[in-house]
C-alpha cells in the first residue's frame, strides 16, 4: 500500500491528492473528469454537462473549485469504527462506485483501520487505532457505523475491557470531522427498537461537545457518505444540516418529492397487494405502507447500485429507514394514514361505559329536579290529575 | 421535539387519547338525553308511523339535499342550503370514501368498502372548503343565523375547517413539507375529536332522533312529512 | 315578569322527546323563512328557533354538566332572573303554533310543539297577554270564551232551531255521535249549526249535542296551561262518557279538533273506544259509503273556488284529502289549488290565539295579506275552509284589505248540495 511520507514522522510537505493520482497513473484529463464526478457526488450543481451554463448564469464553477482543492490538498486520514452494527453500511460502501472516489481522496492506510476490512486483529488492531488517533490528531475523519450500546454500563460492546462508549468518545476527541453513517449510528437503529434491550444510542448522544453529521439510511447510500466527505475536503466545512443533523443536500427532500410513481399517487391509483394489477402496473405503494412522503433521503434520485434502482422502483414500499425510530413507527405494510396507536376494543368499551355512566348520572340529576317540581306542584293543586312524567302540555 | 417526533405523537398517543375522549364524550351526550325519560304516546294514529319515518328519512336525506331550490325556504337561505349541502357532500366523500381515510376505518373497524377516485374526492374536498368559508360568512351576515351564532358555533366551525384545509394541503403539499402538514392535520383532527363531544356538533347523532320523531308525528296524522 | 315558575315548568316538561330535539338543532336558521310571521315582518326574533330559545337555555342550565358548572361558577345569568315580557310577546303575538317550521327544519324538529312547551312555562309565570288570560278566565267560569253559558247555549239553540226549522237534540241518550261546535260557530255562524244538523240527518246519523260538552275551543291550549287544557277537555269527554256515545264529531273548529283528537289522549283518560273525528272526514265517508249524495257541480258556475288549509285541521290534523274529495264533486270545473297548499299551506294569521290579541293586529293582517296574495295569484273568487276561526279572520281580513273575495264554510257548501 502506498506510503504517506508523514507516517515516518518526516516533516515532509504532504503529497496532494493530484500528486497522488499522478503517481497512480491518472492523466490530467481523467483527473478533470474525476473532479466533475466528485462535484457531482457532493450533490452540488456541477455536473460536467452543465458546466458551461454555470458560467453563463454567473454561478461559481464548482468543478473548478474541486480541481483547485484536489490540486492543493492532501488526502484525508479516515478512521472507521463499526460498533453495534450489521456491517451493512460497509457492505454497501464496498460494493458501490464510491470506493474508487474515496481511494482517490482518502489515505488508504488509515482506512485500513476499518474493523471489518481490517486484516490485523487483537492487540495489533488496538495499537493501530491508538497510533492513528495520536498521529493524525485533529486531522482525521471519524466515521462511525452501528449504534453504541450504553446499557449494563456499556458492557454490551467492549473490547479488551474497554467499552465502546469510551472508544468512540476517545476517537471523537481528536477527530476533525465526525460522521455517523447509517441509521444505527445516526439515530440508534434496529437495536434501539422496542424494547431496546441494550439501550442503544446514536453518536450524537455519546459525543455531545462536537458536531456530528448524520448520514442515516439502512444502509446509508454510499454516495452520500462519500459526497459529504468530499465536500469537507474541497470546502473544509461541514454541509448545512437539517434539524436531525442530516446534510440538506441529500436529505432536504422526501422520497415522495422525486418518486417515479408519484403520478399514480396523485391520480389515486394504488396497488392493493404485491401481485395485483396495480402492483404489476407500477402503481403507487401508499396502501402497502410506503413512507415516502415523510422520509427524507436521496433514494429516489441517487438510487442504489450506482443509480440502478431503489425499493419503490423494484416494487417494495419505502420503509422510512432514514428517519429516527422507523422500526417503531407502526407496521412496515401499514399505510401512513393509519394511526400509530389505536385503543383496544375493551378500552373503547370502557370509555363508552364511563361516558354513559356520567351521562346517565347527569340525566338522573335532571330527572330528580323534574320529580321535585312535579311533586311540589301536585301538592299545591290536589285536584290536578296525575300526569306521567315528563309532563306533556301540547305535544303530539 | 422535532417534526418526526411530533408526527409520531399526534398519530400515536394523542390520537388514542382523542379517540377515547370522543367515544366517551358521545356516549355521555347520548345517554344524557336517552335516559331522560320517554312517555308512551297514547294518541291513536290515523296513518302509519313507519311509513312516516321512511318518508321522513327519504325526503330529508336523499331528496331535498339535492334539490333545495324547490322549497320555498330556499329564498333567503340559498347559502345555507347550497354551501351546507356542498360541505356535507365533501365531508362524507373525504371522510368515508377516500382511500386515505378508508384505510383508517379499516384499521379501526376491521373492514373496508369501495372508494371514490382520488380526483373526484379532491374536487369535493375543495368544494367543501369553499363551502365552509361561505358558511362562516353567512353565520355573521344572515339576520337570523347571526342571532344563533356564539363562541361554540365558531369554534365548531374552526375544529372542522382546520382538518379539512390541512388535509387538502397535505395531499397537495402546499407551502410546507408533507411531514409538517401531516403533523398539523393529525393535530387538528385530534383537537376536533376532543372538541366534538363538548360542542353542538353531535347534532349529527340527534338527527336520528328528530328525524324519526318527525316521521312518527307526521305519519301518525297521515300527513306527508 | 321574572321566571322561576317558568323555569320549573320548562324543566318539568323536558324529557327525552324534548331534549333530543333541542340537541338536534344545528342553528341553521332555515325555519325562519317557513314562518309566515317572520316572512311578513322580517323580525329575527320571530324565527321559530328563537321562540324556543328559553326552553333551550333551561335545558342547558339544568340538564347538562356544562350548564350546571357555568351557573355554579357564576359565568351565566340564571334563567330565573330573565325578564319574560319580550319572550311573551314573541311567543304569543308572533306565533300561531302552525308548525310549518317543523316541515322546513332539515333535522325535522317539531318546533311547534316545543313552542307550546315555552307557552306552558310562560303561562306558569303568568306571562300571557291579557286577552288570553281573560278568555281562559271566561272559559273556566262560564264554559266558553264567548260567554256561552248553559243558559245562553240553550237559548241560542232554541232560536236556531226555530229560525231554520231544524231539530237540535241536546243530551240525548242513545246517540252514537256527540257533535261539538265552537262558540264561534254558535254565535257568529249559526248557519253552520243548521247545515251540520241537516247533513247528519240526511245521513241518518244518531247524533246529539251536549250542554256540558258544548265548547270545542280549548283556551287552555292557546294559553299553554296543562291544567286548564285538561279541565276544558274533560268537560267534553265527561259528556261523551255520560251520553255513552261512540264518537265525538268536532264541527268547524281547528283548535278543538287538535285538542280532542291529537292532544287529549296524552293528558287525560279517554273513555274506552271513543273516536274523535272532524266534520269533513265524516262527510267524505258518508259520500263514499253512499249515506248521502251530493249534487255534482252544485258549486260550479260562480267563478274559481279554492280551499284554505287550516293549520290545525290539515297540516296538524291530517284531514287533507277529504275536503278536496268533496270539492271535486261540488265544483269539478271551478276548483283550483292555491300555492302553497295542503300540509305546506301558510297560516291565515289568526291561529293559536293571535286573533284575540290586539297588539298582534299588525302581524295578523300582514300574514293574512300573504294568504290573500296567494289567492289573488290564482284569481280565485271564492275561498272555502273548514275552520270557523279562520273564517272570522278571513272575513275581517277581506274587509281590511277591501277585497271582493267570497269566504265560505265547507259545511255550507255541502248542505247546499245535499240531494
Amino acid at each position: 500500500m502506498p506510503d504517506s511520507g508523514a507516517r515516518n514522522g518526516n516533516p515532509v510537505r504532504e503529497e496532494t491528492i493530484y500528486e497522488y493520482l499522478q503517481r497512480e497513473g491518472v492523466s490530467r484529463r481523467q483527473f478533470i473528469k474525476y473532479c466533475g464526478m466528485v462535484a457531482g457526488a457532493m450533490g452540488l450543481w456541477a455536473a460536467p454537462v452543465l458546466n458551461g451554463s454555470a458560467r453563463l448564469l454567473g454561478k461559481p464553477d464548482l468543478t473548478e473549485e474541486v480541481i483547485r482543492a484536489l490540486e492543493t490538498k492532501p488526502r484525508l486520514p479516515v478512521i472507521w469504527l463499526d460498533i453495534q452494527g450489521c456491517g451493512g453500511c460497509t457492505e454497501a460502501f464496498a460494493g458501490s462506485q464510491s470506493p474508487t472516489l474515496v481511494d482517490l481522496m482518502l489515505d488508504r492506510i488509515s482506512i485500513d483501520f476499518h474493523q471489518m476490512l481490517f486484516a490485523a486483529a487483537g492487540s495489533q488492531a488496538e495499537t493501530a487505532l491508538r497510533e492513528a488517533t495520536r498521529t493524525y490528531a485533529g486531522k482525521y475523519v471519524l466515521v462511525v457505523e452501528g449504534s453504541i450500546p450504553t446499557g449494563g454500563e456499556g458492557a454490551y460492546c467492549a473490547v479488551a475491557g474497554r467499552s465502546a462508549v469510551d472508544v468512540v468518545r476517545e476517537a471523537a476527541a481528536g477527530a476533525a470531522v465526525i460522521i455517523a453513517t447509517g441509521s444505527c449510528s445516526a439515530f440508534g437503529g434496529i437495536a434501539r427498537a422496542t424494547p431496546d434491550p441494550t439501550e442503544a444510542r446514536s453518536v450524537r448522544e455519546i459525543v455531545t461537545d462536537k458536531p456530528v453529521v448524520n448520514i442515516p439510511g439502512c444502509p446509508a447510500i454510499p454516495e452520500v457518505t462519500t459526497g459529504t466527505i468530499a465536500r469537507y475536503i474541497v470546502f473544509g466545512t461541514l454541509p448545512e444540516l437539517d434539524d436531525l443533523g442530516r446534510p440538506k443536500t441529500f436529505y432536504g427532500t422526501t422520497i415522495h418529492d422525486s418518486c417515479l410513481r408519484r403520478p399514480f399517487h396523485d391520480a389515486g391509483k394504488f396497488a392493493r397487494s404485491f401481485d395485483d394489477e396495480g402492483a404489476r402496473g407500477g402503481w403507487c405503494l401508499y396502501e402497502l405502507g410506503c413512507r415516502g412522503p415523510t422520509t427524507y433521503n436521496a433514494c429516489a434520485t441517487l438510487k442504489w447500485g450506482g443509480g440502478l434502482s431503489f425499493p419503490i422502483q423494484s416494487g417494495h414500499p419505502c420503509i422510512g429507514c432514514s428517519q429516527p425510530d422507523f422500526w417503531d413507527d407502526g407496521g412496515l405494510y401499514q399505510a401512513q394514514s393509519v394511526p400509530l396507536d389505536r385503543p383496544a376494543l375493551t378500552t373503547v368499551g370502557m370509555a363508552a361505559g364511563v361516558g354513559a355512566l356520567v351521562g346517565a348520572a347527569v340525566a338522573a340529576a335532571g330527572r330528580g329536579r323534574r320529580k321535585r317540581v312535579h311533586e311540589a306542584r301536585a301538592e299545591s293543586t290536589p285536584e290536578a290529575e296525575s300526569t306521567p312524567e315528563p309532563e306533556r302540555t301540547g305535544r303530539g | 421535539m422535532d417534526w418526526h417526533d411530533f408526527l409520531r405523537f399526534v398519530r400515536g398517543p394523542l390520537f388514542e387519547v382523542s379517540l377515547l375522549v370522543f367515544v366517551a364524550g358521545l356516549a355521555y351526550r347520548l345517554l344524557r338525553v336517552v335516559t331522560l325519560g320517554w312517555t308512551r304516546d297514547r294518541i291513536p294514529p290515523a296513518g302509519s308511523r313507519v311509513v312516516g319515518v321512511v318518508r321522513s328519512y327519504a325526503k330529508g336525506t336523499i331528496v331535498w339535499p339535492f334539490i333545495p331550490w324547490v322549497k320555498d325556504t330556499f329564498r333567503g337561505n340559498a347559502v345555507t342550503y347550497l354551501a351546507g349541502g356542498l360541505f356535507h357532500l365533501g365531508l362524507f366523500a373525504v371522510v368515508l370514501l377516500s382511500t386515505t381515510h378508508v384505510l383508517v376505518w379499516k384499521s379501526l373497524l376491521g373492514f373496508a368498502w369501495p372508494t371514490l377516485p382520488a380526483p373526484i374526492v379532491d374536487l369535493l374536498a375543495a368544494g367543501a372548503i369553499v363551502a365552509m368559508v361561505a358558511l362562516l360568512i353567512n353565520r355573521f351576515s344572515h339576520p337570523v343565523v347571526r342571532k344563533l351564532t356564539g363562541p361554540a358555533e365558531v369554534l365548531s366551525w374552526l375544529s372542522v375547517f382546520l382538518p379539512m384545509v390541512t388535509g387538502y394541503m397535505t395531499t397537495h403539499q402546499i407551502f410546507f413539507s408533507y411531514q409538517v402538514l401531516f403533523s398539523v392535520h393529525m393535530l387538528a383532527v385530534d383537537v376536533m375529536l376532543i372538541w366534538i363531544p363538548f360542542s353542538p356538533i353531535p347534532h349529527f347523532v340527534f338527527y336520528f332522533f328528530s328525524r324519526t320523531i318527525h316521521g312518527v308525528e307526521f305519519g301518525k296524522r297521515a300527513v306527508s312529512p | 315578569m321574572s321566571s322561576p315558575e317558568a323555569v320549573k315548568t320548562f324543566h318539568q316538561g323536558t324529557g327525552g322527546w324534548v331534549a333530543s330535539q333541542l340537541e338536534a338543532c344545528a342553528r341553521c336558521g332555515i325555519c325562519a323563512e317557513a314562518c309566515p310571521f317572520y316572512r311578513v315582518t322580517r323580525k329575527p326574533e320571530f324565527a321559530p328557533v328563537w321562540k324556543i330559545e328559553l326552553l333551550r337555555r333551561a335545558y342547558r342550565q339544568e340538564f347538562t354538566l356544562a350548564g350546571r358548572l357555568r351557573t355554579a361558577l357564576g359565568l351565566q345569568k340564571k334563567l330565573e332572573d330573565e325578564d319574560l315580557a319580550e319572550w311573551s310577546r314573541i311567543v304569543y303575538e308572533g306565533c300561531s303554533v302552525c308548525n310549518r317550521c317543523a316541515m322546513a327544519c332539515p333535522m325535522g324538529i317539531q318546533i311547534g310543539p316545543l313552542i307550546q312547551e315555552v307557552r306552558a312555562g310562560l303561562a306558569a309565570a303568568g306571562a300571557v297577554p291579557e286577552e288570553v288570560a281573560s278568555a281562559v278566565r271566561k272559559q273556566i267560569q262560564k264554559g266558553s270564551p264567548l260567554d256561552v253559558t248553559d243558559k245562553l247555549f240553550d237559548e241560542r239553540l232554541e232560536w236556531i232551531s226555530d229560525e231554520w226549522g231544524v231539530d237540535l237534540p241536546i243530551d240525548e241518550q242513545g246517540a252514537d255521535t256527540l257533535v261539538v261546535f265552537s262558540s264561534i260557530e254558535l254565535m257568529k255562524f249559526p248557519q253552520n249549526v243548521v247545515d251540520t244538523a241537516r247533513i247528519l240527518d240526511a245521513a241518518g246519523e244518531r247524533w246529539t249535542l251536549s250542554r256540558k260538552g258544548r265548547e270545542a275551543i280549548n283556551w287552555g291550549i292557546y294559553e299553554g296551561n296543562t291544567e286548564h287544557t285538561k279541565l276544558f277537555l274533560n268537560r267534553v269527554l265527561d259528556a261523551a262518557k255520560e251520553l255513552g256515545v261512540k264518537r265525538i264529531l268536532v264541527a268547524e273548529c281547528g283548535n278543538g279538533y287538535d285538542a280532542l283528537r291529537w292532544t287529549a289522549p296524552n293528558l287525560v283518560h279517554m273513555p274506552a273506544g271513543l273516536e274523535v273525528t272532524h266534520i269533513a272526514t265524516v262527510v267524505a265517508e258518508y259520500v263514499r259509503s253512499g249515506r248521502i249524495e251530493l249534487r255534482a257541480g252544485a258549486a260550479d258556475g260562480n267563478g274559481v273556488i279554492t280551499f284554505h288549509d287550516a293549520c290545525k285541521i290539515q297540516r296538524r290534523g291530517g284531514c287533507i284529502e277529504e275536503p278536496r274529495q268533496i270539492l271535486k264533486i261540488l265544483a269539478p270545473r271551478s276548483f283550483r289549488e292555491m300555492s302553497p297548499n295542503k300540509e305546506a299551506a301558510t297560516c291565515c294569521g289568526a291561529g293559536g290565539g293571535v286573533g284575540a290579541i290586539k297588539a298582534a293586529d299588525e302581524h295578523r293582517y300582514a300574514v293574512f295579506e300573504l294568504k290573500l296574495n296567494q289567492i289573488r295569484e290564482i284569481e280565485a273568487d271564492t275561498v272555502v275552509m273548514a275552520c270557523a276561526n279562520c273564517r272570522v279572520q278571513f272575513l275581517d281580513g277581506v274587509a281590511h284589505f277591501n277585497s271582493d273575495l267570497k269566504v265560505r264554510g265547507l259545511s255550507r257548501m255541502i248542505a247546499e248540495a245535499l240531494v
